[in-house]
C-alpha cells in the first residue's frame, strides 16, 4: 500500500457522513464568517450585513437541530475521536446563538464612536461564537485549545473596542494579559498531562491511573478553565474587565465565555483525582463569599453584576463537585445547561438594559443613577428587577429553577450540608440584587432629567429576554422536553 | 373553581397594569376582583363537607417533568382544599376586600402599582393554601414574598427599606433551606404530588424524616415567627402600611403555622412526634415572652405586632401538643389571631390617621372623643385577650386543654401568658382611651366615620360567631384533622 492509498483512506475514515454533520454547525458559522467579511469588503453589500449576521445564525441554529434532531443517528464522537456533537452540544450551541444574537442586538446604535468599525466589530462577535461551538465539543485538549483562543482573541480586541477611552484599553488589556498567562497555564498541564499518558484525548486522560505528573498536568489545565470561568482566586481580572469592557461585549462575555468553558470543565473534571472533592467544593464556597460580599460592597453596577457573575461560578463550580462524587456527567450537564440559560437570559437582559441606559455615557452604571427610575420608565425597570430576581432565583423565574437543578445535583451526590451553605450564600445575594430594585422603585429619583435613551432594537431584545426568563421559570417544561 | 379563585386577582393585577385607570376606577376593579374571590370562597365553604378527609374540588394538570438523576418526576399543578386550609380560604376571601377598602385612609401615592401588588399578593397567599403539590406550593411560597416586599417598601414608615430588606431576606434563609429540604424529599420519594407524599413518607427512614422535617421546620419556624426568629416581625409590622400589616398579621403569618400543619405534622408525624417538645417549649417560652415584649413597647404598632408573637406562640403550641383538643385549637386560633389582630391593625391604622402618631404617650381619654372607636377598640381587647363568650377563649382554652393533656408544664406556662396578654393589652387600652386627655390633639380627634365602622362590623360579627358557635367553624375541619389525630396515635402508639 502506497502512502498515498493510506492516505485517502485516512480521509475517508475521518470524514465519515457522521463526522460531517457534527462539523457542520461550524462549518456554517465559518462560512458565514467569511461572507460577512465579504460584505464588509464591498462597498454595495454593505447593506446587507445584518442580513448576512442574522443568517448566519439562523443557518447555524438549524445545522444544531438538524444534527440534535432530525439526523437519523446523533452523530457522537467523531474525527478520530477528538470532537464530539450530540444533543447537548446542539443544546450549547443554540445558547451561543442566542447570547451571541443578543449581544450583536444590544450593540446597534450603541458605540457613538468608532462606529467605522463596525465589521469588525460584529465578525469577532461570530469569530469567538465559532471558538464556544468548538470548545464545548471538544474531546481533545488541542481542538479545545484551538477553540479557546478563538474565543480569546477576538474578546481581548472587543474589550478594547473603545479605544478611545482609558478604562476599555486598560480592560482589553489586563483581559489580554492574564488570559495569555492562563493559555500559557493550559498549554504546560496540556504538555504534562501528554508526556505523564501520552495521549491529549480526554478519555483517554480520565480513564489513566493517576500519577504526580499527571495530577500536577490536570491541574493546571483546570486551573486554567477557572480562570475563564471566573472562580476563585483567578476571579481578579473580572470586575475591571466588565466594567471597562463596552456593556455589549460584557454581556457577551459574561455569558457565553462562561457557558462554554463550565460546559468543558464538566467534561474533564475527571483528570483530577477524587481526593480532589474537598478542594473544589471548597473553592466553590470560597467562590461564592468573595464574589457575594465583593458584590454587597459595589455601586457600581457593572462591577456588581461581574461579582454576581462570580458567585455564579461558584454556583456552577458545585456541579464539577458533584460530578467527581459520583453523580453522572450527563445529569451535570443536564443542570448546567438549564442553570446557564436561565443566566445567559437574565444576564443579558440586565446588562442590556444596561447598555440601553448608559448609552456610551457613563451615567447610568452606577447604582445612584438609577434611584427612583421605577417613576418614569416602569416597563424598563420592571424588567430589570424581574432580571434581578431570577439572578437571585426566586420561583417563576429561570433562575429558580437553574438553582433547583444545581442543588438537586448536590443532593444526588449526597452533598445536603454543601447544598445547605450553597443556598444560604444565595441569601446574600439576594441583598445586593434587591438594593437595585430598591433603587429604581422606593427611592425618591435625583433631580434632574431621567434618562430618555431609547433604542429599539435593544428594548425588543430586553423584552425577549424578560419574556424567556418568564418562559423558563413558569414553563421550564418546553426545555426540559429537548434534553 | 379553585384556579379561579387563585388567578383572579393576578388577572385584576395584569388588567391594572396594563390600563391606566384612574385612582378611583383601580380601586373599584381591584375591590371588584376581590369581593369576586370573596363570594367564590364563600360559596367554595357553603359546597364543602366537613366529614370528608380528603381534597375537594381537586384540579390536577401535568406541569413539567423534572428529571432527578435516572428517574424522573412529574410535576403537577394540583390544587384541592381540604379541612386544614379552607378555614384559612375563606379568611382571606374576608379581609381582602377589608384591606382594599381601608387603603383609601393612608394610601396617599402610586395607587395602580398599590393595587397591583394587593392583588398579587392575594393570588401568592391563596395558591400557598391550596397547592396541593410541594413544588407549586414553593413557587407561590416565594413568590408572595415580593408583593409585600414591595407594599412595605414602597408605601410603609420611615424606617421601611430596612425593614422590608430585612423581612425578606430572613423569610427567604428560611424558604432557601426548605428548598435543600424539598429538593431531597422529591428525589428520595420520586414524587412532590402531596397526597401521593402523605403514602410515601412513612417509608423513609426515621433519620431521613427528620432531617427533611427539621429543614421544613425552619422555614415556617421564620414565617410564623417561633421564638428566636422573631426579630424581622416587629420592624416589618411597625413600618408597613395598615393595610399590609392587616394582611401581614391575617394572612401571611399563617403561611407559617399553615405550612407546620400541613408538611410539618402531617406528612412527618413521627418527626413531629419526636421534635414536639421542642416546639411546645418555643412556643410556651413564645407566648410569655412576646407578652413581656408587647409590656414594654410604646409605640402601638410594635405592641400588636409583639402580640403576634405571643398569640402564634399558642397557635405553635397547640398543633405540637399533637393530640386532638390541641390541634384543632391551634387551627382555630389561627383564624381568631387574623381577626383579632386584624382588627387591632385595622384600628390602630384609623387612630394614626387622625393623630399622626403611634406613641402611647401621646394619648390618653380618647375614649372622650372617639366614643365608638372606643367601643371597637375594647371589644378587640377582649377578643384578643381571650374573654369568654369572643373567639380568642376558644381557641385558647382548647390549646391549653390540649396541652395539658401533652405536657402540664408547658401549659402552665402558657396560662401565664393569658395572664400577661390581659395586663399589656388593659395596659395599653388605659393609656390609649382612659384617663384625663393631657394632650390638647387630642380634643379634637374625630370619631370613625360610617365608612370605617363598616369595615370593622363583619370582622367584629366574625368574632363572636366564633366565640358563641365554633363548632359552626370546627366541624368543616373534622374529617380532615380526625384523619390527622389517627396519623399521629399510630406513630405514637408504633414508636411505644
Amino acid at each position: 500500500m502506497t502512502t498515498e492509498q493510506s492516505l485517502v483512506e485516512l480521509f475517508d475514515a475521518t470524514f465519515t457522513p457522521a463526522a460531517n454533520l457534527a462539523v457542520m454547525p461550524i462549518l456554517v458559522l465559518a462560512g458565514g464568517i467569511l461572507l460577512y467579511l465579504l460584505c464588509d469588503m464591498v462597498d454595495s453589500l454593505r447593506v446587507v450585513k445584518p442580513a448576512a449576521f442574522c443568517g448566519t445564525i439562523v443557518a447555524t441554529f438549524f445545522a444544531h437541530v438538524n444534527l440534535g434532531w432530525f439526523a437519523e443517528e446523533v452523530p457522537g464522537t467523531v474525527l478520530q475521536g477528538t470532537f464530539t456533537a450530540d444533543r447537548e452540544t446542539a443544546l450549547w450551541g443554540c445558547l451561543f446563538l442566542l447570547g451571541t444574537l443578543f449581544a450583536w442586538v444590544y450593540r446597534v446604535g450603541y458605540y457613538k464612536q468608532n462606529a467605522p468599525f463596525q465589521g469588525e466589530h460584529d465578525v469577532l462577535f461570530l469569530a469567538a461564537c465559532c471558538g464556544m461551538h468548538l470548545m464545548v465539543g471538544a474531546e481533545d485538549l488541542i481542538p479545545f485549545f484551538v477553540g479557546l483562543e478563538l474565543l480569546s482573541l477576538p474578546l481581548y480586541c472587543l474589550a478594547a473596542f473603545r479605544r478611545a477611552r482609558l478604562d476599555s484599553v486598560e480592560a482589553g488589556l489586563k483581559y489580554f494579559l492574564l488570559g495569555s498567562f492562563s493559555s500559557a497555564m493550559f498549554l504546560y498541564g496540556a504538555g504534562l498531562l501528554y508526556t505523564a499518558t501520552g495521549s491529549l484525548n480526554v478519555g483517554v486522560l480520565i480513564a489513566h491511573e493517576p500519577t504526580t505528573l499527571s495530577i500536577v498536568g490536570g491541574a493546571l489545565v483546570v486551573a486554567s478553565l477557572l480562570f475563564k470561568v471566573s472562580v476563585f482566586p483567578f476571579h481578579l481580572w473580572v470586575p475591571d474587565v466588565y466594567q471597562g469592557s463596552p456593556t455589549p461585549v460584557t454581556a457577551f462575555m459574561a455569558t457565553g465565555t462562561k457557558a462554554a468553558a463550565f460546559a468543558f470543565l464538566i467534561r474533564i473534571s475527571g483528570v483530577l483525582p477524587e481526593t480532589a472533592i474537598g478542594v473544589v467544593a471548597g473553592i466553590a464556597l470560597v467562590t461564592l463569599a468573595v464574589g457575594n460580599l465583593a458584590a454587597l460592597g459595589q455601586a457600581n453596577l457593572k462591577r456588581m453584576l461581574a461579582y454576581s457573575g462570580v458567585a455564579h461560578a461558584g454556583t456552577l463550580l458545585f456541579l464539577v463537585v458533584a460530578v467527581r462524587a459520583g453523580v453522572t456527567e450527563g445529569v451535570a450537564q443536564e443542570a448546567a445547561l438549564f442553570y446557564m440559560l436561565a443566566y445567559l437570559v437574565s444576564a443579558m437582559g440586565a446588562f442590556g438594559i444596561l447598555s440601553l441606559l448608559e448609552a456610551d455615557g457613563e451615567r447610568y452604571a452606577r447604582i445612584e443613577s438609577i434611584r427612583g427610575l421605577g417613576r418614569s420608565r416602569p416597563v424598563l425597570c420592571l424588567a430589570f428587577g424581574l432580571f434581578m430576581l431570577s439572578l437571585g432565583g426566586i420561583p417563576a423565574t429561570g433562575g429558580f429553577l437553574g438553582k433547583w437543578f444545581v442543588f438537586s445535583t448536590l443532593v444526588q451526590a449526597d452533598m445536603v450540608p454543601l447544598a445547605i451553605c450553597g443556598a444560604l450564600f444565595s441569601v446574600i445575594a439576594l441583598a445586593y440584587y434587591l438594593r437595585v430594585i430598591i433603587a429604581m422603585f422606593m427611592e425618591e429619583a435625583p433631580a434632574g432629567p431621567a434618562s430618555t435613551a431609547m433604542r429599539t432594537p435593544a428594548i425588543v431584545a430586553t423584552a425577549a429576554c424578560a419574556l424567556l426568563v418568564v418562559l423558563t421559570g413558569v414553563l421550564p417544561g418546553l426545555w426540559l422536553d429537548l434534553l | 373553581m379553585l384556579s379561579l379563585i387563585t388567578f383572579l386577582p393576578l388577572i385584576a393585577a395584569v388588567l391594572i397594569a396594563l390600563v391606566p385607570l384612574k385612582r378611583g376606577a383601580a380601586e373599584a376593579l381591584t375591590l371588584l376582583a376581590t369581593v369576586a374571590v370573596g363570594a367564590c370562597t364563600l360559596f367554595l365553604w357553603s359546597g364543602f363537607d366537613g366529614a370528608v378527609a380528603g381534597l375537594q374540588e381537586a384540579t390536577k394538570l401535568d406541569w413539567f417533568t423534572l428529571p432527578m438523576g435516572a428517574n424522573e418526576t412529574l410535576v403537577s399543578y394540583h390544587l384541592g382544599v381540604d379541612g386544614i386550609s379552607i378555614l384559612l380560604v375563606v379568611l382571606t376571601g374576608i379581609l381582602m376586600p377589608i384591606v382594599v377598602l381601608c387603603a383609601r385612609g393612608h394610601i396617599d401615592k402610586r395607587f395602580r402599582e398599590f393595587f397591583c401588588w394587593l392583588l398579587v399578593m392575594e393570588t401568592g397567599m391563596l395558591g400557598v393554601f391550596l397547592s396541593m403539590d410541594l413544588i407549586l406550593f414553593y413557587f407561590f411560597w416565594e413568590v408572595s414574598l415580593v408583593p409585600l416586599y414591595f407594599l412595605v417598601g414602597i408605601w410603609g414608615g420611615e424606617d421601611r427599606l430596612y425593614a422590608t430588606l430585612k423581612f425578606f431576606l430572613y423569610t427567604v434563609a428560611g424558604s432557601l433551606i426548605m428548598l435543600v429540604g424539598v429538593i431531597a424529599l422529591v428525589y428520595m420519594t420520586g414524587t412532590s404530588d402531596v397526597p401521593t407524599l402523605l403514602r410515601a413518607t412513612g417509608d423513609l427512614t426515621t433519620t431521613q424524616q427528620h432531617w427533611v422535617f427539621a429543614t421544613f421546620a425552619i422555614a415556617f419556624a421564620i414565617k410564623v415567627p417561633i421564638l428566636p426568629f422573631h426579630t424581622w416581625l416587629a420592624d416589618a409590622h411597625t413600618q408597613a402600611p395598615t393595610s399590609g400589616s392587616v394582611l401581614l398579621a391575617g394572612v401571611l403569618l399563617k403561611m407559617g403555622t399553615y405550612g407546620l400543619l400541613r408538611f410539618g405534622i402531617q406528612l412527618f408525624p413521627a418527626a413531629a412526634v419526636s421534635f414536639s417538645p421542642w416546639f411546645m417549649a418555643l412556643g410556651a417560652i413564645g407566648i410569655v415572652y412576646g407578652a413581656f415584649l408587647a409590656m414594654a413597647q410604646n409605640d402601638l404598632k410594635r405592641l400588636v405586632a409583639c402580640s403576634s408573637v405571643s398569640h402564634l406562640g399558642f397557635v405553635v403550641l397547640g398543633l405540637f401538643a399533637l393530640n386532638q383538643a390541641g390541634v384543632r385549637g391551634g387551627v382555630l386560633q389561627m383564624i381568631n389571631h387574623g381577626l383579632s389582630t386584624g382588627l387591632l391593625f385595622l384600628l390602630v391604622g384609623m387612630i394614626y390617621e387622625r393623630r399622626h402618631s403611634r406613641m402611647l404617650d401621646d394619648f390618653g381619654g380618647v375614649a372622650a372623643t372617639m366614643p365608638i372607636f372606643a367601643i371597637f377598640f375594647v371589644f378587640t381587647v377582649l377578643s384578643s385577650a381571650g374573654m369568654p363568650g369572643l373567639n380568642g377563649f376558644i381557641g385558647e382554652y382548647m390549646i391549653l386543654a390540649g396541652t395539658f393533656q401533652a405536657d402540664w408544664l408547658w401549659a402552665a406556662i402558657g396560662v401565664t401568658g393569658v395572664i400577661f396578654g390581659a395586663v399589656y393589652l388593659l395596659m395599653a387600652t388605659r393609656r390609649l382611651l382612659f384617663g384625663p386627655i393631657v394632650h390638647e390633639e387630642n380634643k379634637s380627634l374625630g370619631d370613625l366615620k360610617a365608612r370605617e365602622i363598616g369595615l370593622l362590623v363583619p370582622l367584629v360579627v366574625l368574632c363572636v360567631w366564633i366565640g358563641v358557635q365554633p363548632n359552626f367553624f370546627l366541624e368543616k375541619t373534622a374529617g380532615t384533622l380526625d384523619a390527622l389525630d389517627a396519623r399521629i396515635e399510630a406513630v405514637k402508639a408504633a414508636s411505644n
